[in-house]
């Protein structure tokens, strides 16, 4: 991170120091205002009822269970952990579906000029800007007459059409910044389109994949939309978001079920968080800052 | 154009020029050699290559035409339709459910929740963004915990920060038993409409400006370090080294998080959902709320279909109005 230098020479002594403090006090409301949320969400996932109403900050140590979390893992409704996984796949499903669909299209429209594949990267562009919730309604529509209603294939299907814009926008910009001179050599070497793109362009694509994947990833993790009305409470198929839906929607006032289920479904993505933060940020915004 | 829009704009303005020399793609080279019959041995080969680039496209373009185009263009369709999710064949209504959008109270409603929601946050969100950005932008640890703390949310997804939400400003809620035990009444975040609609533009803008703040801190490290100590050499202070120097070359960022926000906001319906439910008395239903919940709930898909296609068609005029009008200020940049 090479930004603006923090030490004005000219400043004087106290008019700086002023700055800086005023500086910390600003960032260390921010922080509570932001962390205080995610303190209430795990003390609270511990204690009763009657401590968390009459003591939400409070941390009773006499008193802390483990109970509720685990009534929350092991709810009879349906099981978290069976949420996680379902969850998982679909992100890794939709994760290589929208690779292999995606990355050979970005490789033909990188590297033509015509017409027709300018308008048809139009076409997938124009996906950023539709809310997937103006697309359910006549999605439904079309998931019907193709009997794909209420499985898998359909939401798998339409998932992975959700993330084809940002596939195509990173891919896309990533190929036309590869020479052209490893296609011309590929061909020369006797390989094709198809061949020149897997075992040449593809293998060179790593950033620009990382980074949709991350990006998917959280999408699917945290979309709720879809898999609530594609695979609906019928389907007995439930994601993360899904199933939490379901736990609290019932009992939205007993807060030893909220608090649980809440901390249970964000863990996962908490952890994936902590450990991938610099790919995810800059994931971000290679997306939207091109140098 | 430096760090242009995610907009089809951005993506063509990296094209190289000449499109002639596009003319044969691969496969070109092989039929030219033969002397005897170049037009059928090139011929072959441009069917070779046109055949493979198909393959290449064909998955993309169906997944894209099926569940995105096709849908859009059916969704116009089924606004004149009383569609009711079930039956096959819809009846065509003209433009009733267009007519009966007009003089829905719901409507109404949702369309000045919506409003409020997405002026108020995404001013609130840029604002707080931009200043959070400029305050970080610097090395050192401290930069690094405070941008993970402002984001974290976006990972969490709304419907968790709803629930969560829910159970801090609800009525037994967290807050509630701070001020109770504090001998205070509790505040109506979430019981009196106007509280509720402030709860949900501030819920929203908690969970969404920690992606402004990454997006500015990013272009403001594209601006140069040596035009702001040249600013600063020259005596400029720090407020007029932002208005002069970094205000105007961030100009690119600026429309890109206008607009990402903006579109984000007019969509926002799961934080409503776990949040308030579009309660009390439905007052605090966005226009995506009502699409999703109302027009589910009733049945009433065809005049759901009416107000996505109204939604779309704002989404799409904002997004080009403001495009268009940051255009001029980014050329100032480029200048």
């Amino acid at each position: 991170m090479t930004g603006s230098r923090p030490t004005p020479p000219q400043d004087g002594g106290s008019g700086h120091r002023r700055v800086i403090s005023g500086r910390t006090a600003v960032l260390a409301v921010i922080a509570l205002v932001m962390l205080i949320p995610a303190y209430l969400l795990v003390v609270n996932s511990f204690k009763s009822q009657q401590d968390i109403t009459q003591e939400p900050f409070g941390i009773p140590f006499g008193r802390l269970s483990l109970g509720h979390l685990r009534e929350a893992l092991a709810s009879p409704d349906f099981s978290l952990l069976r949420a996680y996984l379902v969850t998982a796949a679909f992100a890794v499903a939709v994760n290589v579906l929208s690779l292999l669909v995606s990355g050979p299209a970005a490789y033909v429209i990188a590297r033509s000029l015509r017409i027709r594949h300018r308008v048809l990267l139009g076409c997938f562009l124009v996906g950023l800007f539709i809310p997937s919730q103006v697309l359910v309604i006549p999605v439904i529509f079309v998931l019907k007459s193709l009997g794909l209603m209420g499985t898998v294939a359909g939401f798998l299907a339409f998932e992975t059409t959700l993330t084809l814009p940002i596939s195509m926008f990173l891919y896309v910009s990533y190929i036309k910044t590869l020479p052209r001179q490893l296609d011309e050599a590929a061909r020369i070497d006797g390989a094709g389109p198809i061949g020149t793109f897997w075992r040449i362009i593809f293998p060179l694509m790593r950033p620009a994949v990382a980074t949709a994947v991350i990006l998917h990833t959280i999408g699917v993790w945290t979309d709720f939309v879809n898999p609530q009305i594609i695979l609906g409470p019928g389907s007995s198929l439930y994601t993360v978001t899904t199933s939490v839906y379901a736990a609290i929607g019932r009992y939205s006032t007993d807060f030893t079920v909220v608090y649980p289920n809440l901390l249970m479904a964000v863990v996962p993505v908490l952890v994936f968080f902590v450990l991938l933060q610099r790919n995810i940020v800059s994931g971000l915004t290679s997306g939207a800052v091109k140098e | 154009m430096p760090g242009s829009t995610p907009a089809p704009g951005g993506v063509r303005a990296g094209d190289r020029p000449g499109p002639a020399r596009e003319a044969r793609p691969a496969g070109a080279a092989p039929g030219s050699g033969t002397g005897g019959r170049p037009s059928t041995g090139r011929g072959r080969a441009r069917l070779s290559a046109f055949v493979s680039q198909t393959v290449l496209l064909a998955p993309a373009t169906v997944l894209i035409s099926v569940f995105m185009l096709l849908p859009i263009a059916l969704a116009a369709y089924l606004s004149f339709t009383d569609w009711n999710g079930l039956t096959p064949d819809p009846r065509r209504v003209g433009w009733a459910n267009y007519a009966r959008l007009l003089q829905d109270a719901d409507v109404g409603h949702a369309a000045v929740v919506t409003l409020v929601v997405t002026l108020v946050g995404t001013v609130a969100c840029n604002a707080a963004g931009l200043a959070l950005a400029v305050l970080l932008n610097r090395s050192g640890r401290l930069t690094g915990l405070l941008r993970a703390v402002v984001f974290y949310p976006y990972v969490i997804g709304p419907i968790i920060i709803g629930f969560l939400w829910s159970a801090i400003l609800g009525a037994n809620g967290a807050i509630a038993g701070l001020l109770t035990s504090a001998g205070h009444s509790p505040l109506p975040f979430l019981s009196d409409p106007t509280w509720a609609v402030g709860s949900i533009v501030a819920v929203v803008v908690w969970s969404q400006f920690g992606v402004n703040v990454v997006l500015y801190l990013a272009g403001l490290q594209t601006i140069p370090v040596s035009l702001v100590e040249a600013a600063r050499m020259d005596g400029a202070t720090r407020w007029q080294v932002f208005r002069s120097v970094t205000w105007p070359m961030l100009a690119p960022s600026v429309t890109v998080n206008l607009v990402l926000v903006l579109v984000g906001l007019l969509r926002v319906y799961e934080i409503v959902l776990a949040l308030t439910g579009g309660g009390p008395a439905g007052r605090t239903s966005t226009f995506a709320f009502l699409i999703l919940s109302e027009s589910f709930r009733t049945n009433h898909l065809g005049y759901g279909a009416a107000q996505a296609m109204t939604l779309t068609v704002v989404i799409g005029a904002l997004a080009l109005a403001i495009t268009a009008l940051r255009r001029r200020a980014e050329q100032a940049v480029s200048a």
